[in-house]
């Protein structure tokens, strides 16, 4: 009966996340780091040719070699991990949630073995900004535009008792007129491109769209197929961009906040 | 390939064109349980059509027809082919005789007519506006109530038109594929490795079982010996992702009949799942871990005992709550009669799974057709009937509990030694493979080349059991339709691949 639940749900300890411990963790989510030091260019060839989607590419800068690394299209797959020589881990933290898509790729120039992405705002100038956002209403409202399930899956995870979205004053909603945030997963599909602009149009502005996963980000693991139009991109204006497949709760939290921010401290 | 298996029976005289297919018949001499039909291309590009059935051995039976012509419909006999035989119509561009609507079914609206990825070209397609008709219901106060295809709820997109008279629904029509990736096309060409990054995208929820279920094709392909422990650590993330799949359905249940609170609980118990299968395996889903031959990395023995003792304790608790949901009088009032699916439904369009089992079918792809390390393992197959929301529900609730014990049996009696086995991918491959998935019956088809695949065919159990949606809906008010739904938990994404 509804007492007996209650009674074994007053019985559990409390489980909420605190927020510091959520930004920037992604335990779970198998995204990779590189580190600059042991990175070769016969290595950096490797791992463009061991990735199965195109994260790994190699480019140039002026003359110089250089290896590239698109968060927007790894899938998380691990498999550039073996043949690296310890050049690519598991990154321990991600902060690459939530950001404008230019700023999701990497570049390690491989003669001088450095980074040469360029720098990133201070994490705790970020954790006081973000901190100062609490207590605000933001409505999302989520939208499949063609996604596998597996970041769904994510997403109604943010509402469990470990990561409470809601305490943040941030609501899922129903109705797109409701929203001020589009959460949108899934590489967009042909059958799901008209949908996707409609539900687009019925959010009132001023909006915000955030894309979803390595499907929403680029296409993913489906990018190129006929039946698919691209990323959450091809068919609507994206302020932020939420790697991995599928970003785990504390991703799609730190994105969230990381989008919001931005939109707020100008 | 077998026309010849005994008691088999032609598919009669209907229409014209098509060789008459050998349909078989089952165990218990009506016609055998309809697997999947597919298209494929022959090495002369000529088309094919594959027909798979369970005969009630532990063989699968399949046949294949060619289709340089027109093919006859089965579903006259078998209305169970009736999505697979559309699918064929527009993928392959074969003509079906006698097959009672054969409008698109994966194409929509926006699919210039005429184009068929399966055989043409398909890197530039334009964009068309072709009409679709609905079905229409007739007669004093019918409605029509259109629903989606973007729901209001973090859930995936579907178009449903109800007919209804007041509150009671006389008709839904299901409009699907708005999720269609292209997926069975990607795989061709792709390297046979990765083609199991590409099955793990198919239902996310599920990946487990389809990467399982797409290795295991390519190991009977290669004739590859999976290595004990692999298999061993296979089950313990199949059962998991049952685990998980049916305690979050019963939270879902919960949630659409407004008991927050027990769902609330019910999705503490699945994160607590999750979070213990990341420390474990490092992913929350197990993606990125079955490859064909085995694993793509070992789980140290001593997480695999913490992810079973993390199992023990979210089965103990998913059982109490489980027993306070079922004797809470309103949660009776609602789930009981609600949305049931007859026996005869269910043997008419061979549903699978959970919903078969809730409406008295006794079929389990692990028992009945057994893979890997199941073919040792000591389990039961609870079957109930009423075939209601009530039935689905205690079908998962029971399996549960019985997942959980078969992941702590088999953590308990670990083998040791390697878990990848290399295979042999030279030459012509063909292989296929069935999992229990926690859905119900998966089964992976595929055909290759040097390393490459050439096709690769997924009969999703979500595919098979959405055409059963309309007949449980029917006669009940439209407001029980997400309680319906839900008690189905159907994949869009699988099903529309
Ligand atoms: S983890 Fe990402 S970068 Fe590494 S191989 Fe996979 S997709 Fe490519
Ligand atoms: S990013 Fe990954 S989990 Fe998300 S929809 Fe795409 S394939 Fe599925």
């Amino acid at each position: 009966m509804i007492f007996e639940v209650l009674e074994r749900s007053l019985q559990q300890p409390n489980r909420v996340i605190p927020v510091e411990a959520l930004l920037g963790n992604c335990d779970g989510s198998r995204m990779p780091d590189v580190t600059s030091a042991r990175l070769t260019p016969a290595i950096a060839q490797r791992l463009v040719e061991v990735c199965p989607t195109t994260a790994f590419s190699m480019g140039e800068l002026g003359d110089r070699p250089c290896l590239k690394l698109s968060y927007a299209e790894c899938i998380g797959c691990g498999r550039c991990e073996e043949p690296s020589e310890g050049a690519v881990v598991t990154a321990p933290r991600f902060t690459w949630c939530g950001l404008p898509k230019a700023n999701l790729a990497r570049l390690w120039d491989l003669e001088s073995h450095t980074e040469i992405t360029p720098p990133r705002p201070n994490p705790e100038m970020v954790r006081g900004q973000i901190r100062s956002l609490f207590g605000k209403a933001l409505n999302i409202r989520q939208l499949d535009a063609g996604s596998c399930n597996g970041c769904e899956a994510e997403i109604s995870a943010l509402t469990n008792p470990y990561y409470d979205l809601e305490r943040f004053g941030i609501h899922f909603v129903a109705s797109p007129k409701h929203a001020d945030m589009l959460l949108v997963t899934g590489p967009v599909t042909r059958n799901m491109a008209e949908a996707v602009k409609t539900t687009y149009e019925a959010v009132p502005s001023p909006k915000l769209v955030v894309a979803v996963g390595a499907c929403g980000c680029s296409g993913g693991i489906f990018a190129g197929s006929h039946a698919v139009v691209g990323g959450v991109d091809a068919v609507i204006p994206v302020d932020g961009y939420i790697p991995g497949c599928p970003p785990t709760p504390a991703m799609l939290m730190t994105g969230i906040l990381e989008v919001l921010r931005r939109r707020t401290v100008r | 390939m077998n026309e010849n298996t005994p008691g088999a029976v032609p598919s009669g005289e209907r229409g014209s064109g098509g060789p008459p297919l050998v349909l078989p018949r089952g165990k218990t001499e009506s016609v055998a349980r309809l697997v999947t039909v597919f298209g494929s291309l022959g090495s002369d590009r000529e088309k094919r059509v594959h027909y798979v059935f369970d005969v009630g051995e532990a063989k699968y039976w399949e046949t294949m027809v060619a289709a340089s012509g027109p093919v006859r419909s089965i579903v006259p006999e078998l209305p169970s082919a009736a999505w697979y035989e559309r699918e064929l119509h527009d993928q392959y561009g074969i003509e079906i005789t006698g097959h009672p609507d054969l409008r698109p079914l994966v194409f929509h609206e926006n699919w210039p007519e005429g184009v068929h990825p399966m055989v043409d070209a398909v890197n530039q397609v334009p964009w068309a506006s072709r009409e679709y008709r609905f079905l229409t219901v007739q007669g004093d106060g019918v409605a029509e109530v259109a629903v989606g295809p973007v729901h209001a709820g973090i859930i995936e997109p579907g178009h449903f038109r109800f007919s209804v008279v007041g509150d009671t629904v006389l008709h839904l029509e299901l409009r699907h594929f708005y999720t269609h990736k292209g997926t069975e096309k990607l795989f061709e060409g792709s390297l046979v490795n990765a083609g199991a990054m590409i099955a793990e995208s198919v239902s996310g929820d599920n990946c487990f079982a389809h990467a399982i279920a797409y290795s295991q094709a390519v190991e009977n392909a290669c004739r590859a010996e999976v290595p004990p422990r692999a298999s061993a650590i296979r089950l313990i993330g199949l059962e998991l992702e049952r685990l998980v799949s049916h305690i979050s359905d019963l939270g879902g249940l919960c949630t659409d009949v407004g008991f927050s609170v027990a769902a609330a609980y019910a999705t503490r118990i699945k994160e607590f799942l999750l979070r213990a299968s990341a420390d474990c395996s490092g992913t929350r889903y197990w993606r990125g871990i079955a490859v064909p031959g085995g694993l793509r990395f070992d789980l140290e023995s001593r997480k695999i005992l913490g992810l079973s003792q993390a199992v023990s304790l979210a089965a103990r608790q998913f059982a109490d709550l489980a027993r306070v949901i079922l004797e809470t009088p309103s949660i009776q009032n609602r789930f009981e009669t609600a949305g049931v699916v007859s026996p005869e439904v269910a043997r008419d369009l061979a549903v699978v799974g959970p919903v078969a089992r809730a409406s008295g079918i006794d079929l389990d792809v692990r028992r009945d057709h057994p893979y890997g390390h199941y073919k040792s393992a000591q389990f039961e197959v609870p079957v109930t009937h009423y075939g209601d929301v009530m039935a689905r529900a205690k079908i998962r609730i029971k399996e549960a509990a019985i997942s959980a014990r078969l992941i702590q049996q088999i953590a308990s009696a670990l083998p040791i030694g390697s878990v990848l086995a290399p295979l042999e991918l030279d030459g012509e491959m063909h292989g296929s493979s069935a999992v229990e998935s926690p859905r119900g019956e998966l089964y992976y088809w595929l055909e290759g080349s040097d390393g490459r695949l050439t096709r690769c065919h997924i009969k999703s159990p979500s595919f098979q059991n959405w055409p059963a949606m309309p007949f449980a809906i029917a006669d009940n008010i439209i407001a029980d339709f997400p309680l319906i739904n839900k008690s189905f938990n159907l994949s869009y994404s699988g099903c529309d691949r």
